[in-house]
């Protein structure tokens, strides 16, 4: 079997960043823009991308993520020669042992890749939320004749001490790398995703392997050590919407810039859809005394209060005499009759009686979002 | 359902005002698939679509013409099932037909006719059925225009396959191809029992049924009943984005699809999928269907709006609660 490019998603992480979103699910998997989860993104990327083979890396909390998966029919990714794989960490005749860092989880799916035998890897994490043309990352790495090339984006100064920042040429190649720097040289910033020729990756994974002092990271071992030893480092630049949701803030913030008008991230866009695997449910039931002002609703909700600038998930039911402003709710949460509440994020099938009064101080413009659980 | 196989069972031009929704539009036509969302989809049989026979119809309607049943002998020959439930496709019900084939299995009926107690229907045709009981067995089946009984018919039933078998014989002898006639003309012979459906039914069968099913949804406790109940409807799914309500929009009292994009004032309406509604526009009492567009300050009240409609500013519509104005599908004003 040959294919040109196989696509990696790492999937495993905790994300405990995300508080109580992730208790019980990894982050990929956790609910975004009502609808979706944060894993959409990049499998609907490779759908609109024409790439068909994805390994999907998991290790924390499997299950919804699993299956939510399923097959990979929703991402058109069901296809006889490829499709979805999902890779846990698993027994060998030496044993087993968990993914140990992003590095090492590749490196123990080196089979799976060469099953493929493809010419690139193109290596994506689950906790970004951007629409991407892979294609055309593929094309400026054939180009450049680079051994790894990193999408990058221009990050505003004052944030840059936050991400991994590159200094390019002219040419976009990679001169050097910053993590996390105190005084940035640039405002290029790493977005974790990455295109190897494949036969360089798989020297550097075994390298690494081998390196007991290596922490098994993209970011920190493998990368430098290709660095060091002079390979082509390309920077391909890229200037749509990007946000890292490995926060409760920004993935709070990522969720409201749907909501803002002037926000250039359009999933109504029929050209570049984001496909997520629905199920059957019944349309959204608005209640004669239901007001309902600059939100985004799923099907299967039950309305009959007031919702303002919110988002809520499939199945969610708004009682009478409620009010929610500014806040994000998951699927099968019940808002009770008369709950007020302002800021914050109800978890999924969540309770909220109906004396809850969850209000922020309205001179506080950048109040600290809460998740409400049962 | 051990044993069973279901066939729906189309009705030709039933009703004049609905032609406008039915032209061009063969069910055969209708992507169902292999069934997979009405968990119709298995190892061993798919949902079948079959084409029924090319029928015309002089003077009366035929409720369920056997003709479209001969065409598809093979299909019947195939099923190794050794009951046929057999029901029309205009149906708004949510119904568990264990039951009644529980009730049908347990009499050992040739036929078991599903009748609702009191008139379902808006508005009631002179071919509609009604069930005649003695004691705990049909012995009747009287059209509306000879008598009512209070059994309402509600064109769903279970039948033998060797009692159905030997009725389309007789009907290919006899050229009547009616199979509720060849029930109530042969009620005496036949072991006929009934099952009650107690719950919501109404039949579309023309524009102003169609209109009130509709709107009935809009009762929470009707819609609770069909979409939220153990036996809900299910439909195809389709990959669009959440409704995006904007800061102008102001809806109450609706049913609204997915990936519709609101800016207007919408009451007691039915918003379909994909649908897109511009500033300082007003719906009410209408029905609007899947990727219609609405200008700004368009105004619509009673209208049902097909498929793919667009209206561009500054439009007025008003039909009647009875008559409403119907938009074709495609039609742009």
């Amino acid at each position: 079997m040959n294919t040109e490019c196989v696509a990696m998603l790492l999937a495993g992480g905790q994300g405990s960043r995300l508080g109580s979103l992730t208790f019980n699910n990894a982050k990929p998997a956790v609910l975004f823009g009502g609808k979706y989860r944060i894993i959409d993104f990049p499998l609907s990327n490779c759908m609109n991308s024409d790439i068909d083979v994805v390994g999907v890396l998991t290790q924390y909390r499997p299950y919804i993520l699993n299956n939510y998966i399923g097959d990979g029919s929703a991402w058109a990714l069901d296809q006889v020669q490829g499709g979805v794989h999902i890779l846990p960490p698993y027994m060998g005749q030496k044993g087993g042992r968990w993914y140990s860092g992003t590095a090492d989880a590749i490196y123990q799916n080196l089979d799976f890749i060469d099953r493929f035998d493809p010419e690139y890897v193109l290596i994506l994490s689950g906790d970004h939320i951007y629409k991407m043309d892979y294609s055309k990352m593929l094309t400026f790495h054939k180009e450049k004749e680079a051994d790894l090339t990193i999408a990058v984006m221009d990050v505003p100064w004052e944030d840059a001490h936050r991400f991994g920042i590159v200094n390019t040429d002219d040419e976009h190649c990679i001169k050097e790398f910053q993590e996390k720097p105190e005084h940035p040289k640039s405002n290029k910033a790493s977005m974790g995703i990455y295109i190897f020729t494949w036969k360089e990756l798989k020297k550097a994974l075994l390298d690494d392997a081998g390196n007991r002092e290596s922490e098994h990271d993209f970011g920190h071992n493998v990368i430098p050590m290709l660095h060091e030893n002079g390979k082509r480092i390309y920077a391909y630049p890229y200037s749509g919407y990007w946000r890292d949701v490995g926060t409760v803030q920004s993935y709070y913030d990522a969720n409201m810039d749907l909501l803002d008008c002037d926000c250039d991230f359009d999933l109504s866009d029929r050209n570049f859809r984001i496909f997520s695997n629905n199920t059957s449910r019944h349309p959204q039931f608005i209640g004669p005394q239901a007001k309902i002002i600059n939100s985004l609703i799923c099907d299967g909700c039950i309305i009959f209060g007031r919702v303002e600038n919110s988002i809520l998930s499939h199945d969610v039911v708004i009682h009478k005499k409620t009010s929610l402003k500014n806040v994000i709710v998951h699927t099968g949460a019940i808002i009770e009759d008369g709950a007020i509440l302002e800021n914050c994020i109800v978890g999924a099938r969540a309770r909220i009686k109906g004396d809850t009064r969850y209000i922020t101080d309205p001179a506080d413009t950048t109040p600290e979002i809460h998740v409400i659980n049962n | 359902m051990k044993n069973a196989v279901g066939l729906i069972l189309n009705v030709d031009g039933e009703d004049d005002s609905l032609k406008d929704f039915l032209q061009h539009r063969s069910l055969s036509t209708l992507p169902f698939g292999t069934g997979k969302e009405w968990s119709l989809s298995r190892k061993t049989q798919d949902l079948s679509i079959l084409s029924g026979s090319n029928n015309y119809h002089i003077g009366r309607l035929i409720k369920v013409n056997l003709r479209n049943l001969q065409n598809n002998r093979g299909f019947l020959d195939a099923t190794g099932a050794e009951h046929i439930l057999i029901a029309t496709p205009n149906l708004v019900t949510t119904f568990d037909f264990k039951n009644a084939y529980d009730i049908h299995l347990k009499n050992d009926s040739d036929i078991t006719l599903i009748f609702k107690k009191d008139d379902p229907l808006y508005h009631l045709k002179d071919n509609d059925l009604y069930l005649e009981f003695t004691r705990n067995r049909v012995s009747g089946l009287h059209y509306k225009r000879e008598h009512t009984t209070g059994h309402f018919f509600t064109e769903m039933f279970f039948v033998k396959k060797s009692v159905l078998e030997e009725l389309l014989d007789l009907s290919e002898r006899t050229g009547d191809w009616d199979l509720m006639d060849m029930i109530k003309y042969n009620i005496d012979t036949l072991r006929v029992f009934g099952a009650q459906h107690t719950g919501y039914i109404k039949r579309v069968n023309c524009l102003e049924n169609y209109m009130k099913t509709s709107m009935d949804l809009l009762e929470y406790e009707i819609m609770q009943e069909l979409f939220l109940g153990k036996n809900s409807i299910h439909t195809k799914i389709k990959d669009n984005h959440p409704t995006l309500y904007n800061d102008p929009a102001q809806v109450s009292n609706s049913i609204v699809g997915s990936g519709c994009i609101i800016d207007g004032t919408i009451n007691h309406s039915i918003i379909f999928r994909d649908t897109q509604m511009n500033v300082d526009s007003h719906i009410q009492n209408s029905i609007i269907m899947q990727r219609c567009e609405i200008g700004r300050n368009v105004n619509l009240n009673y209208v049902v709006m097909d498929k793919d409609t667009k209206i561009s500013d500054h439009t007025t519509l008003v039909g009647k609660p009875h008559a409403p104005i119907v938009l074709k599908k495609g039609t742009v004003i």
